[in-house]
């Protein structure tokens, strides 16, 4: 009888392996390309792949991070799918001749602002005149937002000092290298206000951002494809895009889960055992108050309260809660009514900055260049 | 190619009078290998060329030579390109005059006292062992975004190898030979110049060659991680703007410098060793 048991356990655990292994083949392999370093900031991603909504959507998707214009280049010649780039790059490279498409406007506000002293009074880019401004390079989407944000101050960018520091601006503003520094609003300002607190930071007790957004709407980071995916692949494109779509509404829903899910991608995330023990809690309390359907406000209001309780519990110091509160702040850059929409205006506005910077010799046509068309639909 | 053809030429130099007795045979040898390098390079352009016919990658990837061409005419014409070689030639000349000078002169404390050797050699090796792009950010940091950064980039980049071959030229000096000149009463300086520098030259000479090519990717790494100018942020910016003609102007840019290096290096060299090949003839 143990015989004859054994025999159809074994039988049936072959045939779930079989069955298992014939449901993998069907998943297609996708690398996305990122830039940038595994971080935090990409916890969308992560998501869609820990909670399995790329594999329901029949890919089997791993990451990789190179540069941008590298991104760039994979994609249109065919090589990789998806990448994930800031819009002037996709204006700049479709000026070049590049068959890419921007498919998804992952964050909906533009990432980019200047980060300065409390103690200094800057009420627009008027009142950097004069100052040493510190820039990654003249390049990228911080070039572009700084002189999108000259513009709109009506100054020109050679009214201040720019120099170029590399991505270091926490280290070389709290030297008292530079006066100010163009930043990504999620992330290095709340690094510098971190040290500041700690008494690292110069004479700088705490810092404010100028941001790009408050100035002008422009086209920021998102998902691009190739023309050939969209003309040959379009049902592929749709079903990618959802997936992820579905990580960043699970992120934006349930942060504390999304950074819980993240640590198993990015090495070093703040989270020892009694961190993760009360991440958990309040990640399982938001699944709880997630099933009673709360209107975008009120999940809107929930993060705000964990933070709030998190923040100002004595039991975590700001090092260990710094890299969920770039979450945090990232989430309120992503977030909107419709997520991955994509207004021309912005296309628009991003595409007359990079033509006042001379990047750009003539305009391309832009309702070619993106499409909202691949967004998932209510149901 | 420049400068294994002037090396080809310099030897041909050095023995003039053998030339009137060379066959046919010889000389057309001769011309064969003159002519080689230009075949090399004639080909490789043909199957650049044919890559590009051929679509292998699209026109975006791999632009076509005369793309380029036309690209490196313009901006040599506007000015873009020597102001960007400028600026790179000036760090890699500061940076090699820097990291020679240091490392000649404590490469030479080194050969004549050992006790140094011990002291310095794990600080030396270490920082010899270490990429320096893995550096270069802190270097930024700690010196800033200027021309102070990649000189020093530089400096660190040649300094070990001129080292090394400082330490191996002075050692190899023969023993007989400062025997010969203690016997003399020499003095300590005589002993230097008329002794262990000659003797020293051609190692140090060979290792300018080396520290030449290497300071100028030592600037190019420093401008890659920050500049407002040079040929490493040419690169930079032109693949901001998805203009890969001009990324391969800047890279060819690069590589006209490092030759141009080696091939001035190779003339001294020729002029400062003509007394060893007069007493080797």
């Amino acid at each position: 009888m143990k015989a004859i048991t054994r025999i159809l356990l074994a039988t049936m655990l072959a045939g779930i392996l079989i069955i298992s292994a014939f449901g993998q083949d069907e998943l297609e392999e996708e690398t996305l390309l990122l830039t940038f370093i595994p971080n935090i900031q990409f916890s969308p991603m992560y998501v869609a792949m820990a909670e399995g909504h790329f594999e329901n959507a029949g890919f089997d998707v791993s990451l990789e991070y190179l540069n941008e214009p590298d991104v760039v280049d994979l994609v249109a010649a065919g090589q990789n799918n998806f990448g994930v780039v800031s819009g002037e790059q996709v204006i700049l490279a479709a000026s070049r001749g590049r068959p890419i498409i921007y498919v998804y406007e992952w964050f909906q506000e533009y990432p980019i602002g200047i980060v300065y002293s409390s103690a200094m009074t800057v009420e627009s880019a008027s009142d950097l005149v004069g100052l040493a401004v510190g820039i990654p390079g003249r390049f990228g989407a911080t070039y572009s937002g700084f002189n999108a944000l000259a513009a709109s101050g009506d100054i020109a960018e050679s009214d201040v000092q720019l120099e170029e520091i590399g991505f270091a601006a926490a280290e070389v503003f709290c030297v008292g290298r530079i006066d100010a520094s163009v930043i990504y609003v999620n992330n290095e300002p709340l690094q510098i206000n971190n040290l500041a607190e700690q008494g690292e930071c110069g004479d700088v007790e705490s810092v404010n951002v100028l941001r790009v957004a408050d100035a002008i709407d422009l086209v920021s980071n998102g998902i691009i494809t190739n023309q050939d995916m969209i003309d040959n692949n379009p049902e592929k494109v749709a079903a990618f895009v959802g997936a992820y779509n579905a990580g960043l509404q699970s992120v934006i829903n349930n942060p504390l889960r999304a950074y819980l899910l993240s640590a198993e991608f990015v090495d070093g995330l703040p989270l020892d055992d009694d961190l993760r023990s009360v991440i958990e809690t309040y990640a399982d309390e938001q699944d709880a108050f997630l099933e009673s359907n709360p209107s975008r406000d009120q999940i809107m209001q929930s993060r705000e309260d964990l933070w709030l309780v998190l923040s100002e519990s004595d039991e975590f110091s700001s090092n260990d809660l710094i890299q969920l509160q770039v979450l945090m702040t990232s989430i309120e850059l992503w977030d909107a009514e419709q997520l991955g929409f994509s207004e021309l205006s912005s296309w628009e506005n991003m595409q007359e900055t990079l033509l006042n910077l001379e990047q750009l010799d003539d305009g391309v046509d832009l309702e070619a260049v993106f499409t909202n068309e691949f967004l998932p639909t209510d149901e | 190619m420049g400068f294994l053809m002037a090396q080809t030429a310099l030897k041909r130099k050095v023995q003039p009078t053998k030339k009137s007795q060379k066959t046919w045979g010889q000389m057309s040898r001769q011309w064969v290998r003159r002519i080689v390098p230009f075949v090399s390079v004639v080909a490789l352009l043909a199957l650049w060329q044919l890559i590009v016919m051929l679509e292998v990658y699209p026109r975006f990837i791999i632009p076509a030579p005369l793309e380029v061409w036309e690209t490196f005419v313009e901006v040599l014409r506007n000015g873009t390109l020597m102001r960007h070689i400028r600026v790179t030639g000036s760090e890699v000349l500061l940076g090699l005059l820097f990291g020679l000078s240091i490392a000649t002169f404590v490469g030479y404390l080194i050969a004549k006292l050992p006790f140094l050797e011990d002291l310095l050699s794990p600080v030396i090796v270490g920082f010899q062992s270490t990429p320096v792009v893995a550096y270069a950010p802190l270097l930024i940091i700690w010196f800033g975004s200027g021309t102070i950064s990649k000189v020093i980039t530089c400096a660190v980049i040649v300094f070990f190898p001129t080292l090394m071959n400082t330490i191996v030229g002075v050692r190899n000096v023969p023993n007989n030979l400062r025997e010969l000149m203690r016997s003399l009463n020499a003095t300590p300086l005589q002993v230097f110049t008329k002794l262990e520098l000659p003797a020293a030259m051609p190692v140090l000479l060979t290792g300018l060659k080396t520290s030449a090519t290497l300071a100028v990717i030592g600037a190019v790494v420093g401008e890659f991680v920050s500049a407002q100018a040079g040929l490493g942020f040419l690169v930079t910016q032109a693949r901001s703007q998805f203009n890969t003609p001009l990324v391969l102007v800047a890279v060819f840019a690069m590589t006209a410098l490092s030759l141009s290096l080696y091939l001035f290096i190779s003339l001294i060299e020729h002029a400062a060793l003509e007394w060893q090949r007069r007493s080797t003839s």
